[in-house]
């Protein structure tokens, strides 16, 4: 009685620990909706500091976008009181993809994508996908911050939160709820399989090594490689010599580009400056007369430094050489003075 | 008066509803005043307009020249206020000015609505402005004065005001302003009415530069008799982005529509224009 007591024994936890081998295998599915940042999770990445539980933070999601798109705070995602009397993020950001490899950041390459899907060509790197970098204000950020604002902001995504809403827009912080509705927003924004045009082959590859411990690493660096993990940006200096300018010859229907969907984005009918700009030939002579003087109205300095006047909190940001190449500065050079005539 | 007002409201409505999709045409006036006039700009929504404006004495003629330094000496009226932007078509207007009538120390409110608005579809703009004049200064013990206030009301004088404009081309804008003021207190046998009709313009000469021009032609017997004149002005305006600067020549001795239509007197032949300067400074509230 007592050996078969015992047989009957292992027999059940022969089974049971058999059932719990082939229960433990991950069906975790990919297609091209799946977030990339939970795929990375399934290959072992650790949970970035600023992810958020997507079921109790989704009625954040429209009082951030509320923020965000229209620089208005309230807890209905309606209405409500400014974050900022000069700027609303999308002043510098888009919202969506604007760089057809994502991985590269090329702004002749954004200039031509802005073109084809309406988009306006903007100092700020994409809101699309925020979330799913690992640094923020990189490059030659650091030198126009200080650094005990500006450190903290590059590990932390709610801190870049509030570094750009105090010094960016130059309006308010957030408060807490304030934050985490714009982050929930930012989450909805984030990198799906599909943004990575990846193919059907690799897709499966994928799925497939998130059981397979020895592929999870070489995955994550493939994943990884197929979009920028940080934005960088090197700050232009403007020519020494203005009249001689960057050397390049300039394309002015390409100038025009950069003219209406980055100048007028910001100066059309004085949208979020007082200097406004439009399509009169007095702006072009304008700004041909006064691109090559060594003024702060020239146009190589103010795109080389941005434009600021003391005592006055609204700005214009400069632009960094991944977001206007200097021929572009040259195409809008050109434009101006085939316009002026 | 309700009537009046249930028309105005009624207009407001429609006319806001049917301007919503076009592209409307900004900027026919740089600033929401020409020199003399209101222009039929208003203020971005959340916009503030800071203000000063300034009238010298007479440049020539008795009370000019040299003795007075062409004026220079003199200030016939003086204007600080401010303007904000309450939405697009809304701006609200609050100023303080000297005076230059009979009536002094004079606080002005004024309401500006953008009925209409200039797009490819509808060739003028049309801002409607309401607003009163209220005399702060102390009353005069004479019984035969102006400033005498024997009731409170007297303080007060109201002006209606239609401002149809057409940006013709980036150089070129057009207003006509047909105003109704109403003093509460006149002189014995001047009208507590009139009806007046003005025109201002602009001329860009640069992105910076502009000529302005306006002139108001009120209907009253004393105007007709030459008791009184047309106000008339011309300016260069300088815009730097955020300050739009001007310099005038103008014979209005005052500045507020209830001063300056009903009392100028000033004669250009006569040397009796002045000069003037205006500063605006806008801001982000």
């Amino acid at each position: 009685m007592k050996n078969i007591a015992f047989v009957t024994f292992l027999i059940i936890s022969i089974i049971i620990f058999a059932a719990s081998t082939f229960i433990d295998k991950n069906n975790f599915e990919i297609n091209e909706n799946t977030p990339v940042a939970e795929v990375l999770l399934q290959l072992g990445e650790p949970t970035p500091d600023h992810t958020q539980n997507k079921e109790t933070t989704k009625d954040l999601v429209a009082i951030g976008k509320n923020i965000v798109l229209n620089g208005l705070s309230s807890k209905t995602g309606e209405g409500g009181r400014r974050q900022s009397k000069h700027f609303v993020c999308t002043s510098c950001h888009n919202v969506q993809r604007e760089d057809p490899i994502l991985s590269i950041s090329d702004p002749e390459a954004r200039l031509e994508y802005a073109q084809q899907n309406g988009l306006p060509f903007l100092q700020g790197t994409t809101l699309h996908g925020v979330v799913n970098r690992e640094s923020w204000y990189n490059g030659d950020y650091d030198k126009k911050y200080d650094p005990r604002k500006i450190k903290p902001a590059q590990t932390d995504l709610r801190e870049a939160i509030q570094l750009c809403a105090t010094e960016c827009a130059q309006g308010r912080e957030l408060k807490d709820w304030e934050l985490e509705s714009v982050l929930a927003y930012l989450w909805t924004l984030e990198l799906k399989m599909d943004d990575l045009d990846l193919s059907n082959a690799d897709l499966q590859r994928i799925e497939n090594g998130i059981n397979d411990a020895s592929q999870r690493s070489e995955l994550v660096q493939f994943i990884k490689s197929k979009y920028s993990q940080a934005s960088p940006a090197t700050f232009i200096d403007q020519p020494d010599n203005l009249e001689a300018g960057y050397q390049l010859k300039g394309n002015a229907d390409k100038g025009k580009l950069v003219y209406d969907l980055s100048c007028k984005h910001c100066h059309e009918n004085g949208r979020y400056s007082m200097f406004v700009l439009g399509d009169s030939k007095m702006d072009y002579r304008f700004m041909k007369r006064n691109f090559t003087k060594y003024t702060r109205y020239s146009t190589y300095h103010v795109i080389s430094y941005g434009y600021a006047t003391n005592g006055k909190r609204q700005y214009m940001p400069n632009y960094t050489l991944e977001r206007m190449s200097k021929q572009q500065i040259e195409d809008l050079r050109a434009f101006f003075e085939r316009e002026s005539e | 008066m309700k009537k009046i007002t249930i028309i105005l409201l009624a207009f407001v409505c429609l006319t806001h509803t049917y301007a919503q999709e076009r592209e409307l045409v900004q900027r026919t006036f740089k600033s929401t005043r020409v020199i003399n006039t209101h222009s039929v700009e208003t203020l971005q929504k959340n916009k503030l307009d800071f203000r000063v404006g300034h009238r010298f004495g007479d440049l020539a003629g008795d009370a000019g020249g040299w003795a007075t330094f062409y004026g220079l000496e003199n200030a016939s009226d003086v204007l600080i206020g401010f303007q904000y932007g309450i939405t697009d078509r809304l701006t609200a207007v609050l100023t303080r000015t000297k005076g230059a009538g009979p009536h002094r120390a004079i606080v002005n409110a004024q309401l500006k609505y953008r009925a209409l608005w200039q797009n490819d579809e509808m060739p003028v703009s049309v801002t409607l402005l309401a607003g009163t004049g209220f005399s702060t200064m102390q009353a005069s013990e004479n019984p035969e004065a102006l400033n005498r206030f024997e009731k409170y009301s007297h303080r007060f004088s109201y002006v209606y005001q239609a401002h149809i404009a057409r940006k013709f081309s980036d150089r070129f804008s057009l207003q006509i302003t047909p105003s109704y003021i109403h003093r509460n207190i006149t002189a014995f046998d001047i009208d507590n009415d009139i009806f007046s009709i003005g025109a201002a313009a602009r001329v860009q000469l640069s992105k910076v530069y502009a000529i302005l021009v306006d002139v108001t032609a009120p209907f009253s017997e004393q105007h007709s008799n030459g008791d009184f004149t047309l106000p008339v002005g011309f300016g260069l305006e300088i815009d730097t982005g955020g300050h739009i600067f001007q310099i005038n020549l103008t014979n209005a001795q005052g500045m507020a529509e209830t001063d300056y239509i009903p009392y100028t007197n000033a004669l250009w032949a006569e040397g009796q224009f002045r000069l003037g300067f205006t500063i605006s400074r806008l801001f982000n509230l």
